[in-house]
């Protein structure tokens, strides 16, 4: 059993050697490679990784800027509403302004026109009354005029007179 | 063949025939070829997967990379500082080696080489090199053995600290050599022992022998399953105390 701790020189050589050539020819067609693949990988991602934030920041600044026009144009319309509302608020007040002026107008020459037309019908009535009570006071005169009652009626008047005022009596 | 026989055969190595390089005698043995085997996936296979771009090897894919940020982020930066890159070549190396040779050890006809103090001493004494090596590298070689005493410390502890503090440089390396190898042989020597209460218990008597079959194999099986951790473990440990001693070496405050 002594000769496993009896180490065989010429092994250790054959170790060195065969060590030393696995070092050198292992770290060309190994290792190098294999750390090439592995940095080429890391560039890969790192750059990935760059381009996405990149990419994550622009379109961050987009919807701010986005948001910023939106925020901008709501403003504006609301804006241009409420102005287009006023406006219209004005417009409807000038209207019915002048529609009531208008309207005004048209009842006070409306008023006019009637008083006129009533004067007008009630001095043509006025007339035509006066006419038709001429006529007919001519009429029942006509009719009652008759020497016998006039006679009466004037005698019986000339006594009241008489009466009344005795300084104009004709006879005693 | 006794029990000491059947473990020998399993955990030593096998040398099947030497190549004499200088004053060195090489081996070529079964814990070498294991260690071919593990450098001929990891020199075939992971290029491959990593560079494959089917969908159906992507886990696999993904578990090397996990691996390997994990051994990035949590180890080796962490400790070394931003001037560890450099270094990750090593680290990952480091553990997809000793994990695979860790792993071939639990496939069947498979061989621990990580269970040979030969071999973890050889990534003990690399790991030792890193270690003092980006030390000077950073403090420069008087900084770096100015600063391996800790600061603070009273002058005349100086001559004592000092020799300890050299002497703990080669202790953590040969710590970093034994933890791995006791590690791997530990279970493999556990796993031998258990199969052969089989035949310790056949030996009384056959029907005894097949009474604890079931109860070893499970306890086997529960073995190989901590084995397969451990296996990770010990990778990550190793690879995990190297990064901290280059750390502590490197900046020493």
């Amino acid at each position: 059993m002594e000769a496993l701790i009896r180490p065989e020189l010429g092994l250790t050589f054959w170790t060195v050697v065969c060590f030393l050539l696995l070092v050198l020819l292992l770290s060309k067609t190994a290792w190098r490679p294999l750390l090439q693949a592995v940095e080429e990988r890391e560039r890969a991602l790192k750059h990935d990784r760059q381009a996405a934030e990149t990419a994550r920041a622009d379109a961050e600044k987009a919807r701010a800027e986005l948001d910023a026009r939106l925020a901008q144009l709501k403003a504006e319309i609301q804006g241009r509403m409420d102005e287009a509302r006023a406006a219209a608020e004005r417009e409807k007040d000038l209207i019915i302004d002048e529609a009531r002026k208008s309207a005004a107008v048209i009842v006070e020459s409306s008023r006019r026109e009637i008083e006129a037309q009533k004067a007008e019908a009630a001095r043509d009535l006025k007339n035509k009354v006066a006419e038709l009570s001429v006529l007919a006071a001519e009429h029942i005169l006509m009719k009652q005029l008759d020497h016998r009652a006039n006679s009466d009626l004037s005698s019986k008047y000339l006594a009241e007179l008489e009466k009344e005022r005795p300084d104009l009596k004709l006879g005693a | 063949m006794g029990l000491k026989e059947i473990i020998e055969h399993h955990v030593l190595d096998h040398i099947w025939s030497r190549l004499a390089f200088g004053p060195l005698s090489l081996p070529i043995s079964k814990h070498l070829l294991m260690m071919g085997i593990a450098s001929l996936i990891l020199l075939v296979v992971f290029p491959l997967l990593i560079r494959s771009r089917s969908a159906a090897l992507a886990p696999f894919r993904a578990m090397v990379e996990v691996i390997f940020l994990f051994i990035r982020d949590e180890i080796v930066l962490p400790n070394l500082g931003p001037k560890g890159a450099p270094y990750m070549g090593y680290f990952a190396t480091l553990f997809f080696f000793i994990l695979v040779v860790n792993l071939i050890g639990l496939v069947p006809y498979g061989a621990t080489a990580t269970g040979n103090l030969a071999v973890t001493g050889g990534l003990a004494l690399i790991s030792f090199i890193v270690i003092n090596f980006t030390g000077m590298k950073e403090q420069g070689v008087l900084g770096y053995f100015a600063h391996l005493v800790p600061k603070g410390v009273p002058v005349w502890l100086y001559p004592i600290l000092f020799p300890i503090e050299v002497l703990g440089l080669f202790i953590k390396a040969v710590a970093l050599c034994i933890r791995l190898f006791a590690n791997m042989l530990g279970g493999h020597i556990v796993i031998l022992s258990f199969i052969s209460f089989i035949f310790i218990f056949g030996s009384l008597g056959a029907a005894v022998g097949f009474a604890v079959a079931p109860v070893s194999v499970l306890l086997v099986l529960f073995m190989m399953c901590l084995e397969l951790f451990v296996a990770f473990l010990q990778a990550y440990i190793f690879v995990f105390l190297t990064a901290i001693f280059t750390g502590m070496a490197m900046h020493p405050h």
